[in-house]
């Protein structure tokens, strides 16, 4: 039989681990939940410590980062030429608008200074803070695709949940008027990802591109974001789609941020439906 | 607890940040140090401080190095509660009765890498579920879990002959 002494300490020492056991999964539950205030300030304190230790990092790939960027500027230079082409044409419609702001978006350059691959819960640190006009949930695409969502901002870096999270998951279209469903990261590479609940009777091709919806806050519509692969049908009901993703993820640079003019208006209304 | 101990013990955490940080090899390996740590505390440090320290540790690293906040306290805690057990159960009740600590000199490489298996298993265990295992194909965690399982038992080997006083040449 045991002494009452040592059942003391058994009983003791359960409640400290059941007492720690319970708010370090209070702490990870709020973890997926963005907005929870702990939350925030461990990844804006993230984004302090490691955002400035990157720089040393990539002053020895600078001629890569020349490379990508001459590649870059060739890109860019074309499609210039093209809108000035369009813009030529046009030229008798009066209305005017900035390339910073197109339906209801708000765009704007940012780099990314430090990006986190192996893990199922991982995060991009940006450049860039609210001193450069970063706001909380703005979206962060490339030309090519979704590379994930701004969640906290410091003074002068971001922190922000990478598509490669369990947590993230991204409203896409099949091909520029097929079904809806949500697309998730595969988990394994920087390049996959799943497109989830597509209903059994609509017809796709493995190469058939997925782009943005357009139904989220975050993120304008008809972005590519990758090509379909093989599929398989889940519970008889849908189709679970492996994509190809057009933009590696874990390889990106310079991103744009997007941030919705309208978002605030939308999710006031979105409450107001919830709290009539 | 010694001096010497403290200090490799701070940073052998910090090693951990460093490698949740920079050491992205695949995703099927988590390279972890913080089970073997908490395993290597003095037999003398009682398993409600083991449990405080563990908090502190996961926390940290938590803070600092991981995506999301939780994660490694979570997993680290159940090992600070049964590390006293295992010592116990792999080295004999003398251990703690006496006040020793275990070594790879003292116990042989067998027993010790069976300790490490045992608090790495739980660890990885609770770590890889609150990790979104639920989310992913068995097959997927079942590779992450045995190759991170064999990488942190060579990894832990390497951390108990750095801080067990014994094997000091």
């Amino acid at each position: 039989m045991r002494k009452p002494g040592k059942i003391i300490t058994i009983l003791f020492n359960a409640a400290i681990f059941i007492i720690l056991e319970v708010a370090a999964l209070g702490m990870l539950r709020s973890g997926k939940a963005q907005d929870f205030f702990i939350t925030k300030g461990a990844h804006a304190f993230m984004a302090k410590v490691w955002g400035g230790s990157e720089s040393v990092k990539y002053y020895f790939s600078l001629k890569q980062a020349n490379e990508q960027l001459a590649a870059q500027n060739f890109a860019l230079t074309q499609e210039l030429l093209a809108w000035r082409h369009d813009a030529e044409e046009a030229k008798r419609d009066s209305l005017t608008r900035s390339f910073e702001d197109i339906g209801g978006f708000h765009y704007m350059s940012a780099t990314i200074v430090k990006i986190s691959r192996n893990k199922q819960h991982n995060y991009l640190i940006i450049g860039q803070g609210s001193e450069d006009g970063v706001v909380p949930h703005s979206g962060i695409i490339t030309n090519d695709g979704v590379v994930g969502i701004v969640d906290a901002v410091g003074k002068h870096y971001s922190y922000a949940l990478s598509f490669m999270n369990t947590d993230f998951s991204l409203s896409a279209r099949l091909g520029r008027e097929g079904a809806v469903g949500p697309l998730v990261w595969d988990g394994k590479t920087s390049g996959g990802a799943i497109l989830k609940e597509i209903p059994l009777q609509y017809k796709f091709a493995p190469g058939d591109t997925v782009y943005t919806s357009g139904f989220s806050s975050i993120f304008p519509a008809d972005i590519p974001i990758g090509l379909t692969g093989e599929s398989r049908i889940v519970n008889g009901a849908t189709y679970d789609i492996n994509v190809r993703l057009l933009q590696d993820v874990g390889a990106v640079r310079y991103v744009t941020l997007v941030n919705n003019v309208g978002r605030q208006e939308i999710e006031t209304l979105e409450e107001e439906e919830v709290q009539p | 607890m010694k001096n010497n101990f403290l200090v490799l013990y701070i940073l052998l955490v910090a090693a951990q940040m460093l490698i949740c940080n920079y050491l992205h090899l695949t995703p099927y390996l988590m390279l972890t140090l913080l089970p073997t740590l908490v395993l290597c505390l003095p037999t003398k440090v009682k398993t409600a401080a083991a449990l405080l320290i563990a908090f502190a540790t996961g926390l940290s690293v938590d803070l600092i190095a991981e995506g999301a906040l939780g994660i490694n306290t979570v997993a680290l805690l159940p090992v600070a509660l049964l590390r006293r057990s295992i010592c116990d159960f792999i080295f004999g009740e003398e251990l703690v009765v006496r006040g020793e600590d275990f070594s790879i000199r003292k116990y042989g490489l067998p027993k010790v890498l069976f300790a490490l298996f045992l608090v790495l298993s739980l660890f990885l265990v609770i770590y890889l579920w609150a990790d979104g295992a639920a989310t992913r194909p068995w097959l997927f965690n079942l590779i992450r879990f045995a190759v991170s399982l064999a990488a942190g038992m060579l990894l832990g080997v390497a951390v108990v002959d750095m801080l067990m006083p014994d094997d000091r040449r």
